[in-house]
């Protein structure tokens, strides 16, 4: 089996993005501008908690990988994070795709 | 295949059903009933919803799928990390790719964790899936777009509302009865609006739909269905919701014998629930009470700031426990387990009973538990107590808790931090009882056969049967004798056949998924005349 080729960050945006606009095709958002690295999943898009359990499978089944630590992006503390931004999300997928 | 229709009623039982049939509010239902067979069906060990439909559609217990509860759940960072379980948290085959790699077809409507969905030869659209996410949990991608078609489709009034679901476990506002059942029979018309259109474009070999209102409305409408519940002198308000609730199940029995009319006279039907239903009386907070034993210390939220103080309210309200970890050895997670987790300190360093200790703490905390006395009968709180290997026996019962109850009048143990331990609900309320209900009807059913008591492990041998696929020889249940009669049993003997394929492997090539309704139509011309499906 060939290795896997590892996704730089530009193709991990757009595939991001790309699933973003798929999940919030119906949602009735008003948001201007498209979605891009600075769009906030909570405040600019309207996620709610279950849309973030959606998220995650969506990525998961994307990037063909169970392994990744959401909990690290999605926790912080001890306590879950109020806010996600769309960059912070292509960061964590960089980072740990490489070692998924 | 011989056509069949698995008509799911989630949370029917035949406490209710039968005076619902006698009174005439289930007409079809009755006929259906008195020409066929029936039997009390036992649900899982822990009578809930996704374990109990994922082991009617796999064969198989929750120790060997692997499903035990709405969520998994992990600690990690000092905190519970929850998550839904999907799909893919399944470890055994279901029915569904089965008799796809069968060279059959499928459409399967409202069945909790089917989302994502599999790829099969045929529709699945899954329940327990919010409207946000309807569109993409829908097999085949693009089988959306004809379900919109239909007149009066409307996916908000059709999916998962997680915010009224919640109100199920925390109880609706009185004021708001009688527009939570109307949601639900609109709810009702709208999957049977679905399943006519697809059954009529796409007839399927196994057709199979959820009419999950049953359980939404006997949770928080038992007083009003269950003739021992009844009051004397009912108010008007009472009458009122009595009638409502009978208008749900005369309009449910509208649409299984729709349903079964359009299936045509050689379809053979099957009615199962996941689970019975009955009363509950009585509030056991499990948490509090693993506190009162010094298991569990809950954190002091009085000690957090302003903003940490707003996360934990939302915590709370969404049902997480906060705990001090180093100071919990014990505690439940969620409010539909029935489970205990023990915390073990596997490592250095980590809090919690240590491993060795594990097998006698876990016998002294079960001790306990059976002692537990209610406070004016004086009878024992908990029924039963089960470790992990007894309750869910297999190889995938990891997740399962340490220990599982059956309380006294099977409620759900509260895990909130209140006082006190054991006290009455306001008023009786309905919950999960294990008996729920088996029906079938149709060629080769034997007439006014009484089965007895079937497992929910035998719906999936009962169905292969009447589809004419050979039974895996690993599903654990089987088809029960008398079931059939003797001119089909002699014409078609019970086949085992060879075991069931691992999840990641069943199903039918990848090709048939992501497309359009049209193109998948092109994908089976080519796949039948390949051979690989008639």
């Amino acid at each position: 089996m060939p290795p896997r080729t590892q996704p730089d960050k530009a193709a991990i945006l757009e595939a991001v993005v790309a699933i973003l606009q798929d999940i919030t095709r119906d949602w009735e958002v008003a948001y201007s501008g498209g979605i891009t690295a600075k769009s906030r999943l909570v405040a600019d898009l309207g996620f709610e908690s279950i849309d973030i359990v959606e998220l995650v499978v969506a990525l998961e089944e994307r990037f063909q990988t169970r392994t990744l630590p959401f909990d690290r992006l999605l926790m912080n503390e001890g306590r879950y994070v109020d806010e996600v931004v769309v960059s912070d999300l292509v960061d964590f997928l960089s980072t740990h795709l490489a070692t998924a | 295949m011989d056509r069949t229709l698995l008509l799911g009623l989630d949370g029917a039982t035949f406490s209710i059903l039968d005076p619902l049939m006698r009174d005439g509010t289930m007409p079809f239902l009755r006929q259906l009933a008195a020409g066929g067979a029936r039997a009390e069906l036992l649900s899982t060990l822990n009578p809930l919803t996704p374990p109990a439909w994922v082991s009617m559609t796999t064969g198989r217990s929750p120790g060997h799928h692997g499903v035990f509860d709405f969520i998994w759940a992990e600690e990690r960072q000092g905190q519970v990390y929850f998550t839904l379980n999907t799909f893919r948290d399944i470890m055994c085959e279901t029915i569904w790719s089965l008799v796809s790699r069968q060279q059959g077809t499928v459409c399967a409507l409202n069945f909790p964790i089917l989302s994502p969905p599999p790829t099969v030869a045929g529709v699945i659209v899954p329940g327990l899936v919010s409207w946000r996410h309807l569109r993409r949990n829908i097999h085949p991608r693009g089988a959306f777009e004809r379900l919109q078609a239909i007149p009066g489709f409307d996916p908000k009034a059709m999916a998962w509302d997680f915010d009224l679901e919640k109100q199920v476990e925390t109880g609706v506002p009185e004021d708001q009865y009688e527009q939570f059942i109307t949601f639900h029979i609109r709810r009702e018309r709208q999957w049977f609006e679905v399943l006519r259109t697809l059954m009529r474009d796409r007839p399927a070999d196994l057709t199979a739909i959820v009419f999950d209102g049953v359980d939404k409305l006997q949770h928080i409408g038992w007083r009003f269905l269950d003739p021992a519940c009844a009051p004397a002198a009912p108010s008007e308000w009472e009458r009122r919701l009595r009638a409502l609730c009978l208008d749900y199940f005369r309009q449910l029995d509208g649409f299984l014998a729709d349903i079964v009319s359009l299936a045509g006279p050689n379809a053979r039907v099957f009615i199962a629930s996941d689970h019975g239903f009955g009363p509950t009386r009585d509030v056991f907070r499990l948490n509090t009470w693993l506190h009162s034993r010094g298991y569990l210390t809950w954190k002091d939220v009085n000690t957090a700031d302003e903003k940490a103080k707003e996360s934990i309210t939302r915590l709370i309200e969404r049902h997480f426990v906060l705990l001090e970890w180093d100071r919990t050895t014990a505690y439940a997670r969620t409010t539909t387990s029935n489970g205990i987790y023990i915390r073990v300190a596997n490592r250095l360093g980590e809090t919690g009973v240590p491993a060795a200790d594990y097998p006698r703490f876990r016998d002294q905390l079960s001790a306990e538990l059976r002692s537990i006395r209610h406070p004016v009968t004086g009878r024992p709180i908990i029924r039963d107590v089960l470790p992990r290997e007894a309750a869910f026996p297999g190889r995938q019962n990891g997740r399962a808790p340490d220990l599982t109850l059956v309380l006294w009048d099977h409620g759900f143990a509260s895990i909130r931090d209140r006082s006190p331990i054991i006290c009455p609900r306001p008023v009786v309320e309905g919950t999960h009882y294990p008996e729920g209900v088996f029906l079938a009807a149709g060629p080769g059913i034997r007439s006014g056969a009484d089965l007895g008591q079937l497992s929910i492990l035998d719906v999936a041998p009962c169905l292969l049967r009447s589809l004419g696929v050979p039974v895996p020889e690993d599903l654990e249940g089987q088809v029960p004798g008398g079931l059939f009669d003797a001119v089909f049993s002699a014409a078609r003997p019970t086949e085992r056949g060879v075991p069931t394929l691992a999840p990641a492997t069943a199903g039918v090539p990848d090709e048939a998924s992501a497309l359009t309704v049209e193109e998948e139509e092109t994908v089976f011309r080519q796949l039948r005349a390949l051979g690989y499906i008639e």
